[in-house]
């Protein structure tokens, strides 16, 4: 079993690195074309002061294209995992609380995002892809040794 | 595997790489995002209100209202209740800002353009109207340019060439930008928004249904 896993391990955190690492690329360069769009997005959450969720619907978009590109190059994937793993569970806790609320949020991952008619939320597939998400950061933080890395 | 030296300098050459397209993305970020105080304003405009485009400044209540044309839920909202709050406008019964939001892309930037130039000539409200009864399926569709808009003045009896050159020169398309960061200060987060005295309006209830709408300017003072 042990060496049944050794064995897979290497494609496995492969894997992990290219859809993790793909969708922080797709979702970052989604959202860098319109940062109007991403900022309210970010205040639609209703969760931070309107500073600093400005702040935040400007810089997370590159943040998550350069997490991205490191996942899926193989470089820091130790690291990267992590910083992955902890973005979507802020994510998760950000979505949790607007479905808690009672607020019709687009959640705004891909783009997109602000107030929705209350029929057209999807907050539980959004939770769950971000768990299976934070899931891939956090085996990529433990086993970061994988194929066609530059990490060696 | 063996490791070298090599391996070690492509490795730290990508995150160095990766940190400054991170970094410089960031910075640009945050300079388009900025207003532009050289940026050309409209007549109507102030900077104290939000860059909004103002009716009757010396009246009260004050009424904000963020909208983007090319958002069907602003147009659904223009059709419920524009009638309404035009006859405010039209009596005096509220000073009310027009915040026209650009998140949408070009050609709702090109639309602010246009409602911008078609407030210098003192026809902002029927523009307004034009532009949502005109607006067309889908964002960005190709339909909306500067030629649609300067025929579409003509259609609601603007004619002077100051308007037409106003559109073709896209003379208020930086001022967006202003509308946009002083929204975006406003936490004004998805369109329509109303704001009577600076608190908004309910978006679940008091938006598609007029006599709510009616009740709710009332409550903030619209006699």
């Amino acid at each position: 079993m042990r060496a049944k896993f050794d064995t897979y391990q290497p494609w496995i955190t492969l894997l992990a690195r290219l859809i993790l690492g793909g969708v922080l690329l797709v979702a970052g360069a989604l959202k860098v074309g319109n940062l109007q769009k991403s900022a309210m997005a970010v205040r639609a959450y209703e969760l931070l002061p309107t500073a600093i969720a400005n702040f935040l619907g400007y810089v997370l978009p590159w943040l998550e294209i350069g997490l991205g590109l490191l996942l899926i190059l193989g470089v820091a994937v130790s690291i990267s995992g992590l910083f992955g793993a902890i973005i979507m569970f802020a994510f998760i806790i950000a979505i949790a609380q607007a479905w808690a609320r009672g607020l019709s949020i687009d959640c705004g991952c891909f783009g997109g995002g602000g107030p929705v008619d209350p029929s057209q939320t999807k907050y539980l597939s959004e939770i769950i892809r971000d768990i299976g998400l934070l899931g891939l950061g956090i085996f990529l933080y433990y086993f970061p040794k994988g194929r066609f890395a530059l990490d060696k | 595997m063996a490791s070298n030296s090599g391996d070690k300098g492509t490795r730290n050459l990508v995150i160095a790489m990766v940190v400054f397209i991170v970094a410089v993305g960031v910075i640009f970020s945050f300079i388009s995002s900025r207003s532009d105080s050289t940026a050309a304003i409209p007549a109507a405009v102030s900077e104290s209100d939000g860059y909004g485009i103002v009716l009757n400044p010396t009246s009260t209540p004050t009424i904000d209202v963020y909208i983007d044309y090319q958002c069907p839920a602003c147009r659904v909202f223009e059709i419920i209740n524009g009638g309404y709050l035009n006859e405010v406008i039209a009596q005096k019964k509220a000073k009310v800002v027009y915040h026209p939001m650009t998140f949408i892309g070009p050609e709702s930037i090109l639309a602010a353009n246009a409602a911008a130039c078609a407030a210098d000539e003192g026809e902002f409200v029927d523009m307004n109207l034009a532009l949502f009864q005109n607006q067309p399926q889908g964002e960005n569709s190709g339909k909306w340019q500067s030629e649609y808009f300067v025929a579409l003045g003509k259609s609601i009896g603007i004619n002077s060439n100051t308007f037409e050159q106003c559109v073709n020169d896209g003379k208020y398309v930086n001022w967006t930008g202003n509308v946009a960061a002083a929204s975006a200060k406003a936490d004004v987060n998805g369109t329509p928004t109303i704001k009577i005295n600076g608190k908004a309006l309910d978006r679940n209830t008091e938006y598609g249904d007029l006599g709510k709408f009616r009740a709710a300017l009332a409550a903030g003072g619209v006699k």
